[in-house]
């Protein structure tokens, strides 16, 4: 079976909307089973009672937001690097996702933060660079809805993601030593509770339902962007019937 | 299994509140998403209708 | 090449000195505007004397990175500069050194003054000066990334910023950490040490990222 013949958006574009189904029920069932295990198995913690259930949404979107990340600069580097197409669509619908989790990170956690700790925001390292994430998927998609001609648009955010995904460890490492210097006398924030095994089950749990709906919810972005950008492909008109 | 106390020991409104701006962060991703498919398809089928239109004017 | 580029920047940074200028006129007024905001109280000053100058010459450096590439791609050069046997990363390396010399160095001349109008020692004068020797090179460097990505887009100012700003922040961060560290006492060698890191990588790395950015925005 020649693979090959589904980097071409043509032919992707049924593929996709089969595998759609595969993921989106799996990340159904999985959220479900997630919030069960979470709220009516694990019990409330020592120290922060039953709000720290927050973490079981919060951590799942912050290690999602970073992983989509990631991701995104790898779809655009190929894109970039092979002209595919197709690796750029992903990439730019990978985008809309990643911001996504990355703000229901922030909210999440100042919905945490408000409880625990008394304030809505606090500048911790974690929190902090979770906001700067957020910049630079705002950088990203601001840059190529800027840009009229797709395939431009395309390259310039495969640079800027590069660029980015390069510079977060470095922006991690920056804002970790910068917060450590500023701490003084407050006490580590957000200290996540000592894990229960079910608290540890229900965050994987609802980690893999985060993970399969993003899969599912990039596949049917991409779906629409490859409809607004194939318009001229001539086989396209019996494909998406 | 223990039945969970739903007002979250006091802390329901941060709780519940999460869980609500996911839910509703989800939905929005989705709903938008089948605004954007269905405009994409309407277009899509008034363009059909165009070129078959030329084509029958030409043939 | 390079020796040519940057005396040909400079040569047309001369005949445009207002724009050289209005850039450091910037960073003064900005950095006038936070005692006018929060008070003229000494000690709330020297505690923000650091993190103010070194946004302001954030700021102003973004300011003058629409100009490092815009007034050459209007009027055709830019294509011909690609065009050159020459590699496209020694292009960009001089257009960006002769950007540093005409709108970083006056920021960095200056900005003993300002710190002497927020009660900064002379000790931490020094610091804050070799602070942004050695942090301003990236700042014009990364930027040049954001100038090429957006060169000719519409909105590109306030484009650039968005896209550049993220990335500014270790060089924030660590260059205003050196001046707070000399005021509390602390050494702030390693800081400097730091930001001479990044200006080492930058110049190695960042050219290359603009070069590859200014053939995709001109194609």
């Amino acid at each position: 079976m020649n693979l090959y013949k589904y980097a071409s958006p043509t032919n992707f574009y049924p593929l996709a909307g089969k595998l759609i189904p595969w993921f989106a029920t799996p990340a159904a069932i999985l959220f479900a089973v997630g919030l069960f295990v979470g709220f009516f198995i694990a019990p409330p913690d020592f120290q922060q009672g039953d709000a720290y259930r927050i973490m079981f949404i919060h951590v799942p979107a912050a290690w999602l937001g970073m992983l989509l990340y990631v991701l995104m600069a790898f779809y655009a580097g190929i894109g970039w690097a092979f002209n595919a197409r197709l690796a750029s669509m992903m990439a730019s619908s990978i985008a809309i996702t990643g911001a996504m989790f990355t703000f229901l990170a922030l909210v999440t956690g100042a919905f945490w933060g408000k409880p625990t700790w008394g304030t809505w925001w606090v500048w911790d390292a974690r929190m902090t660079s979770t906001l700067i994430l957020m910049f630079l998927y705002i950088g990203f998609i601001s840059l190529q809805s800027s840009i009229e001609d797709p395939r431009r648009a395309d390259r310039a955010g495969a640079v800027l993601a590069l660029v980015g995904v390069i510079n977060v460890p470095i922006i991690y490492f920056s804002v970790q030593w910068w917060n450590t210097l500023h701490q003084g006398a407050t006490i580590r924030i957000l200290q996540k509770p000592t894990i229960h095994g079910s608290m540890l089950w229900s965050m994987l749990i609802m980690l893999a339902a985060c993970w399969l709906y993003s899969v599912a919810v990039v596949l049917i972005r991409v779906r629409c962007i490859i409809l607004e950008r194939e318009q001229n492909a001539a086989r396209f008109a019996e494909v998406t019937v | 299994m223990n039945w969970p106390d739903l007002s979250m020991g006091g802390y329901g409104f941060y709780v519940w509140g999460s869980y609500l701006f996911s839910l509703f962060a989800i939905v929005w991703e989705l709903v938008s998403l089948s605004y954007r498919k269905k405009a994409q398809t309407q277009e899509k089928t008034s363009r059909q209708v165009l070129r078959g239109k030329a084509n029958e004017t030409t043939s | 090449m390079l020796r040519w580029i940057v005396w040909r920047d400079l040569l047309v940074a001369w005949r445009r000195r207002a724009d050289a200028l209005s850039t450091l006129f910037f960073f003064v007024i900005v950095v006038s505007l936070f005692p006018l905001g929060v008070g003229p109280e000494s000690e709330l000053l020297r505690s923000i004397a650091p993190g103010v100058v070194w946004v302001a010459a954030l700021l102003a450096s973004m300011l003058s990175l629409g100009r490092l590439f815009a007034n050459d791609y209007q009027d055709g050069t830019l294509e011909q500069l690609l065009l050159t046997p020459q590699p496209l990363y020694l292009v960009v390396l001089g257009k960006v050194g002769a950007q540093w010399l005409t709108s970083e160095l006056p920021l960095v001349c200056i900005a003993p003054l300002l710190g002497i109008q927020f009660g900064l020692s002379n000790e931490t004068l020094v610091i804050l000066v070799v602070g942004l020797i050695l942090g301003t090179p990236v700042l014009s460097l990364i930027g040049s990334i954001g100038a090429a990505l957006t060169l000719g887009l519409r909105g590109s100012s306030v484009l650039i910023s968005i896209l550049v700003l993220p990335l500014y922040i270790p060089v924030l961060i660590f260059g205003a950490g050196a001046v707070e560290a000399n005021i509390i006492g602390q050494p702030a060698v390693s800081h400097l040490y730091l930001l001479g890191a990044m200006t080492v990588l930058s110049i190695i790395f960042a050219p290359w990222a603009t070069a590859a950015a200014l053939r995709i925005s001109i194609e």
